[in-house]
Parts: C-alpha cells; sequence; structure tokens
C-alpha cells in the first residue's frame, strides 16, 4: 500500500528526516511515536507533498512514486486517496463555512458525488463521529475542540481514502472523548490504511496494530504495538515507557536524560544512550528486522548485562542458591524479592566472588566470568546490607570513597580524589572539608547508607547490586536513598539488582521482579504483571502481606 | 567504635606505673654515657671495691665499674627485648594473617608448625641451640625471634579469621582488592591492639630468656648484661658485695620486667573492656 525508501528530508540546512524506511500495508495501522520535533508531522506532510522542504527519497503509493508526480496529479490524489488529519484543530477549519458544507467540500471537490448526496453523506458521517444533528449547521467557532475533531475526523473519511494520516488525533482531547473517538476510529474500518503520528503511547496502542519509534529523523524500533510497549529493545523506546505516565506500569516514572540534539553524528540518540560505545559516535546503525521486530542499534538493542545459568551455592548439605537464572539488562532494575533465608544475599555474594559459586555460571555481556578480575569489580558492584559494617571505621569519608579508585589504580592522586568529591556530590553528600574528614561513627544511617552507595558509585560501574539498601533506615530516608537510585539509573544508566524483601518497594523501582524462595526462583517476569496477577502461591502470600495503607 | 590505646593506657594506673618503670630504663640506657665516667668493659680499679664515691656501686671480680655495667646492661636487655619483640612480631603477623586469608593446605602446614613449636618448650630449645651455635647479641634476637611468632601467629590467625568475614572486608575484595593489600590496608591495623598486647609478650618473654641465657652463661660472655653480672656475683656470694653487685641487677632486671607487663595488663584490659574494674575510671 504504502512504502517509503530513505526519505530524508530538510528545511534549508536543518535535516529533519534523515532517511526513514517505512512500509504500511492495506487495512493496517501504524503508529509512529516520538517526542516533539522528532520529525513527526514532517514525515505525514512529506507524504501528503505539503512539506515547504527538500524532500528526497522515494513514497511509493499503489505503486507510484508520490514524490515524482507533477502537482496536479498530487493534487487529484490529496483529500481523495490520501487524507490527513492535522495537529491543532483550531486552524484548520474555514470559519466562513458551517461544517457540514466543510465536511461534503471534498466529495464534491473531487466530483464524486452531488451536492445533495455529499451533504447526506457528510451527515451520515458527522453522526457516525458523534456530532448531534442540530449542530451541524454550526460554524467552527461554535465547536468545542472535541466537536472540531469529531468534524475533522468524518471529513478525512468523506472520499474513503486509502490511506489516512491521523497526526495526533486524540492528543489535545480529555480522556473520556479520547476513548470515545479512540473506538470510534477502530469502529468505522474499512480498507483504508491508516498511519497514526502521535507522541502519545496511549494513542498508539489505542489505535496502532504496529508502531515505529522515530527518533532523530530516523526509526529506531518497530514491532508489533503490544510487543514494543512490553518489551522495548531498543533504549530509546524504553525511556520513552517510562516516561510515560500509565496505569500498566508499577515503576516510579524517570524521564530521559538530556535533550534532544542536531545534528548528531552516528546514531542520533547516542548522546543520550547510557549504553553507547565508539561505533555509536561515528556509524549510523541501520534497523536491522529480526522475527517481526526490528531495532536500530549497534549494540543489538538492549544489552543484557549480567546473567547466571544455573547458578548454585551449597554450605555442606543446604542448597543456599540452587540453580538460579537471572538476567539484568542494561539501565534496568531487577529486584530480588524473597524473605529473610530465602538465599537473596548469598546469591548477590555469589554473583560478586565473595562466595564461590558450587554450580553454574555467571556471564557479563554474554562473556563467562571465570576468575574475577578487577575489571569485573569495575564493571560490577556492591552496597552491602549493613553500611556501618561494610564502611571501616578507621577511614575517613573521603578516604572511603577513594579507596576502590586506589585498589584499581585509577590515575593520580589529585584525580582520585577530584573523582572521589565529585561522586561525593553525586550522591547528595555535601562536598565540604570538614564532611570529607568526618569517621563513620559520626555520620546517621542515611549518611553512611549514601557514603557506601557513593563508593560503590566511584568506579562508574554497569551494574550496581543493592542488598537491602533501605532495611536499616526510616521510612521518609529510605525512600530518598531509592529515589537517588532511580535518578542514578536515569543518567548513568545503571543497571540495578534491588535486593530486598519488600515487595512494596519493588514494585516501585523496579522493572522485573524476581522471587526467591528456598534458594530458587519460583517466579519471575515485568512487575506489573507480577503485582497485578502473581503465579505462584509464595508471591501470592508476599503480595497480601505487604505493607499496606487501607 | 574508635578505641584510643594511647589514652585508655594512660588512664590506667598500672598503665602509668608501667610507662614510668619502661621510661626509667629506656632513659638510663639511652644516656648511659653521661651517668658514668667508666667504660663497663674497662678495668679501672682494684677488684671487689665497696662503693664510694668514685664507683657507686663499687666494682666487680675484675675491676669493672658496676654502676656502669649496671646501665650498659639496660642496653642490652632492651636491644634484645624490643629486637625480638618486633622480629617476633612481624613473624607472627605474616604467618598469623597469611594463614588466615589463604587457608587451605597453606593454613594446615603453618598451624602445624605453630602446634609443634607450642608443644616444645621454648626455653630448652633457646638452651640447646645457644649452647652449640654461642650466639652473639644479633643472631641471638634472629635466634629468639625465630622461636617466639607461635604463640602470636595462633592468635592472630584467629583474629584475622574473624575480621576476614566482617562487612568492610568483603567490601574491599567486592572493589577487586587482592589479599595483600586486605591485609596490610586493613586486617593488620584492625589488629592494632592485639598486636600491641603481642608485641609487648614479645619483648618480656625476650628480656628474660636473654637474662637466664646469660645467667646460665650460655651466649657471648663479653656482653655486658644483668644475667651476667648475676651469674658472676654468684660466684662471690660469700663476701658481702652481693649488696651492691648482685640486687640491683636483679632489681633492674625485675623492674624492667614489670614494667612490661603493666602495661601488657592496661593494654588488655583495652582490648576486653571487661577486664577494666576500678582502676580505670
Amino acid at each position: 500500500m504504502l512504502e517509503i525508501r530513505d526519505l530524508r528530508v530538510s528545511y534549508g540546512t536543518d535535516n529533519i528526516l534523515t532517511g526513514v524506511d517505512l512500509e504500511i500495508g492495506a487495512g493496517e495501522t501504524l503508529a509512529i511515536i516520538g517526542e516533539s520535533g522528532a520529525g513527526k508531522t514532517t514525515l505525514g506532510l512529506s507524504i501528503m507533498r505539503l512539506a515547504e522542504a527538500s524532500v528526497r527519497g522515494e513514497i511509493i503509493f499503489q505503486g507510484r512514486n508520490l514524490l515524482a508526480l507533477t502537482e496536479p496529479e498530487m493534487r487529484a490524489i490529496r483529500w481523495d486517496a490520501i487524507a490527513m488529519v492535522f495537529q491543532n484543530v483550531n486552524n484548520v477549519l474555514n470559519p466562513v463555512h458551517n461544517v457540514l458544507e466543510q465536511v461534503a467540500e471534498p466529495m464534491v471537490a473531487h466530483r464524486r458525488l452531488g451536492k445533495a448526496a455529499s451533504r447526506e453523506k457528510a451527515g451520515e458521517l458527522l453522526a457516525r463521529f458523534g456530532l448531534p444533528r442540530g449542530r451541524f449547521r454550526a460554524y467552527p467557532h461554535e465547536l468545542s475542540g472535541g466537536e472540531q475533531q469529531r468534524v475533522l475526523l468524518a471529513m478525512s473519511l468523506a472520499n474513503d481514502p486509502d490511506l489516512l494520516i491521523l497526526d495526533e488525533p486524540l492528543s489535545s482531547l480529555d480522556v473520556t472523548t479520547r476513548e470515545e473517538l479512540g473506538k470510534l476510529l477502530k469502529q468505522i474500518d474499512g480498507h483504508s490504511a491508516r498511519l497514526v503520528i502521535s507522541h502519545d503511547l496511549d494513542t498508539a496502542a489505542r489505535l496502532a496494530g504496529r508502531l515505529a519509534v522515530l527518533y532523530g529523523g530516523r526509526i529506531v524500533e518497530t514491532g508489533p504495538t503490544t510487543e514494543v510497549l512490553e518489551n522495548p529493545r531498543h533504549p530509546y523506546t524504553r525511556a520513552l515507557v517510562r516516561a510515560y505516565p500509565n496505569m500498566t506500569t508499577v515503576k516510579d516514572l524517570q524521564g530521559i536524560k538530556g535533550r534532544m540534539t542536531r545534528p548528531v553524528s552516528g546514531c542520533a540518540f547516542h548522546p543520550r544512550c547510557t549504553q553507547a560505545i565508539a561505533r555509536c559516535k561515528t556509524e549510523i546503525p541501520p534497523l536491522v528486522t529480526t522475527d517481526n521486530r526490528a531495532v536500530a542499534c549497534h549494540r543489538g538493542g538492549i544489552v543484557t548485562l549480567l546473567s547466571t545459568e544455573n547458578l548454585g551455592r551449597s554450605f555442606g548439605s543446604l542448597r543456599a542458591v540452587d540453580g538460579v537464572n537471572l538476567s539484568v539488562a542494561h539501565g534496568e532494575t531487577l529486584a530480588l524479592v524473597g524473605q529473610s533465608g530465602s538465599g537473596k544475599t548469598t546469591l548477590a555474594k555469589t554473583i560478586m566472588g565473595l562466595h564461590q559459586p558450587s554450580a553454574g555460571t555467571v556471564y557479563l555481556e554474554g562473556k563467562k566470568v571465570t576468575a574475577r578480575k578487577k575489571t569485573f569489580y569495575r564493571r560490577v558492584q556492591m552496597v552491602f546490607q549493613n553500611p556501618g559494617e561494610s564502611l571501616s571505621h578507621r577511614l575517613s569519608v573521603l578516604e572511603l570513597v577513594t579507596e576502590p579508585l586506589d585498589i584499581q589504580r585509577v590515575g593520580s592522586k589529585a584525580e582520585r580524589k577530584a573523582k572521589a568529591i565529585q561522586t561525593i556530590g553525586e550522591v547528595e553528600l555535601p562536598q565540604d572539608e570538614h564532611f570529607l574528614d568526618t569517621y563513620p561513627h559520626h555520620l546517621s544511617g542515611g549518611e553512611l547508607q549514601r557514603v557506601a552507595i557513593a563508593r560503590a558509585l566511584v568506579l562508574d560501574p554497569d551494574l550496581l547490586i543493592a542488598d537491602e539498601p533501605t532495611a536499616f533506615l526510616d521510612a521518609s530516608i529510605g525512600a530518598k536513598i531509592l529515589k537517588l537510585l532511580l535518578n542514578l539509573q536515569e543518567h548513568r544508566g545503571l543497571s540495578l539488582l534491588y535486593i530486598t524483601h519488600d515487595i512494596a518497594a519493588a514494585r516501585k523501582v523496579s522493572d522485573r521482579i524476581a522471587v526467591m524462595l528456598d534458594g530458587k526462583i519460583v517466579e519471575a517476569g515485568p512487575s506489573s504483571r507480577i503485582v497485578a496477577a502473581p503465579e505462584h502461591d509464595y508471591t501470592r502470600r508476599l503480595l497480601a502481606s505487604a505493607s499496606s495503607l487501607h | 567504635m574508635h578505641i584510643s590505646l594511647k589514652r585508655e593506657i594512660k588512664r590506667s594506673h598500672f598503665g602509668q606505673a608501667g610507662l614510668a618503670l619502661l621510661a626509667l630504663v629506656v632513659i638510663a640506657a639511652a644516656i648511659a654515657p653521661l651517668l658514668t665516667a667508666y667504660d663497663p668493659d674497662q678495668q679501672t680499679a682494684a677488684s671487689l671495691l665497696a662503693p664510694s664515691a668514685d664507683h657507686w656501686l663499687g666494682t666487680n671480680h675484675v675491676g669493672q665499674d658496676i654502676w656502669s655495667q649496671l646501665l650498659y646492661g639496660a642496653r642490652t636487655s632492651l636491644a634484645v627485648g624490643f629486637g625480638v619483640g618486633i622480629l617476633g612480631l612481624i613473624l607472627s603477623i605474616i604467618f598469623g594473617v597469611s594463614s588466615a586469608l589463604i587457608g587451605g593446605i597453606y593454613d594446615q602446614i603453618i598451624m602445624r608448625i605453630v602446634d609443634a613449636l607450642i608443644v616444645i618448650p621454648m626455653i630448652i630449645m633457646v638452651i640447646l641451640v645457644a649452647a652449640y651455635i654461642r650466639p652473639d647479641l644479633f643472631i641471638l634476637i634472629l635466634l629468639l625471634a625465630a622461636l617466639s611468632w607461635q604463640g602470636g601467629a595462633r592468635v592472630i590467625r584467629a583474629q584475622a579469621l574473624s575480621l576476614k568475614e566482617s562487612g568492610h572486608i568483603g567490601a574491599a575484595r567486592a572493589m577487586g582488592a587482592g589479599r595483600f593489600y586486605v591485609a596490610r590496608r586493613h586486617i593488620v591495623p584492625d589488629l592494632g591492639p592485639i598486636l600491641l598486647v603481642e608485641f609487648i609478650y614479645g619483648v618480656r618473654r625476650a628480656v628474660f630468656i636473654q637474662a637466664g641465657l646469660a645467667f646460665l652463661g650460655i651466649g657471648d660472655p663479653m656482653l655486658v648484661s644483668w644475667g651476667t653480672m648475676m651469674r658472676d656475683a654468684m660466684s662471690f656470694s660469700y663476701l658481702n658485695v652481693w649488696q651492691w653487685w648482685l640486687i640491683p641487677a636483679g632489681v633492674a632486671l625485675s623492674l624492667t620486667i614489670i614494667g612490661l607487663t603493666f602495661v601488657s595488663h592496661a593494654a588488655e584490659s583495652v582490648l576486653d573492656p571487661r577486664l577494666r574494674g576500678e582502676a580505670v575510671a
């Protein structure tokens, strides 16, 4: 139906789209999502040949390249075979004609129907989109925003277009109208292919079967809507999902670090990406399809940072950790939940190499970890359960935070000090001399935990294992620590293995939850699923006994 | 908790007394040439003189000044004591900490050696070996150090084993620290008070054994020491020279050992607050 190949659009020297490839089949709805400024609207306008810009590439519609057509040929297609509903309803309708005439106009203009017949059909369409009959003769300024949108939707379907482009069709509407129009749009189906353009994931999820994520002028991920939203593969898609308030996700909202900049060499997302490698700065990643999903990323999408295979640790006949398979993706929080004695800490220590595993393997970015060398500890760090115990009482705050750098022999002495002080600031602790010279026994529980976190972060690890980081803190301080960890995740792409007995806390900070009982993982999955539809009895018991204020 | 060793020792009456005694001996040894006009080896006057203005404690059987011998004897005792104390402690740390951290067969071997050394009475070993090799001061220190680390090593190993499981050492290992770093930066400093007590034990034992060996006539007969003085004086016990020859040497040795005992007692109470009692208010 519609095939776009290597579409490049620029306004003067501003390259808005830098090589978009898309395909929409007949009867299919594809949603393009992305932040404001990603080039979504430009894409729609380019298809309509309404973009006042230099457009290159190919837009093949029903076998014809629209970009090669003359303007009269294009005019025959526009508003006939291809219709578009514009964003910003206020400016689109003509203020001097009533809405019925305006809906009928495309039919008359393309000589599809006579005047009377076209008015009748227009009335039918308006009625289907829920505009009361009495309002047909109203002028645009007499209508509310929701009613204007109904008119525009009716107008776009007037000539039964083969391709309908909907630019933010539901975004400016209140939730109930949005719900109603969303349903209507799905009902009034027909054969048309639809391209929904939106920054709003909800709109996309409601209307579209497939999703394409646009960033920096290129498609970074495509796939079936539910799959993409549930299990995003591109770091940008995941960040979008995390930033979007909705009723499904249980984790706290997280933003995306930095802001969209142009122009960017290499992968457009690399300045904001937390897993970028050198290649991302120079080479544009192609969109690679596997199964029915496609992702444009040099690293093949979100990287699995750490995984364990059948990991076990026994003490005599006691199997403290028994055949555990886990994986933590880059920038993800995995909560390991279970009661005390279930083997959580032993598992963490076994991953860290503080216990020798009795069975199984640990993989770091797919590579088997054998002897734990210094390089391993640069990438994986741990915050221990009791900060008072894990911090030596003989070292000052500065010495404590510098110690990992000393051990790893990073930089010069002055550089280490500067790095330590910077990290101390990052965990929101004072950086003055007095505080740096303080010894742990003069610090509060919250401060101790922050020092412990700073010490773990000073090496810029990719994965932080946090063992009950709030167990010794009161609720308010504990909340601040968790918030801090989430902020660090947003800014550094830190992966977290968050160990807790508290499933209520886990659901607020984790993308996925793994429930541990007697050394085994009994259930694992997305936090929202585990919380809403637990499968294992023990998970249900945990949920039933979790803190509740009602 | 932060324990200030210095403060604890100073607070205790035993500690104060012990430190005073030790200070007295150390100062006497240090400024010996200022306190006497005579060389302890030199034959200055007639033998077996009674105390006089010239010779405060008289002279011995070969006419050496006994006061000078007493002062320089302190040097020998302290040299052996502190020399053996330090070397023995270093050996204890090396074997104790490495056993705890490395473990396995290495630990087994070291601990069996320790057991063997503890079972065999050290004094007898020292007497036998010393009788054969007739050690000078330096060799004597090495010999005593080589035979006196086992007890300390066992205590240090036990402590290091429990420290090894403590949080901040786990944390250091999780930063990628090697065993040597953990031992140097964490375990040895954490052992601080124990090391002090072990060190003072070692010093005391060495002072005592050196005096004993000299008294038995084993070792370098030319070395001026309290043990030699007592041995020589004993040969003249039928005269009344023992009053200014035997007794001062015996008292000096006793005071040194008492001083060390008091300090170690005070230091021990730091390790175990239950021992503090009323003396430490």
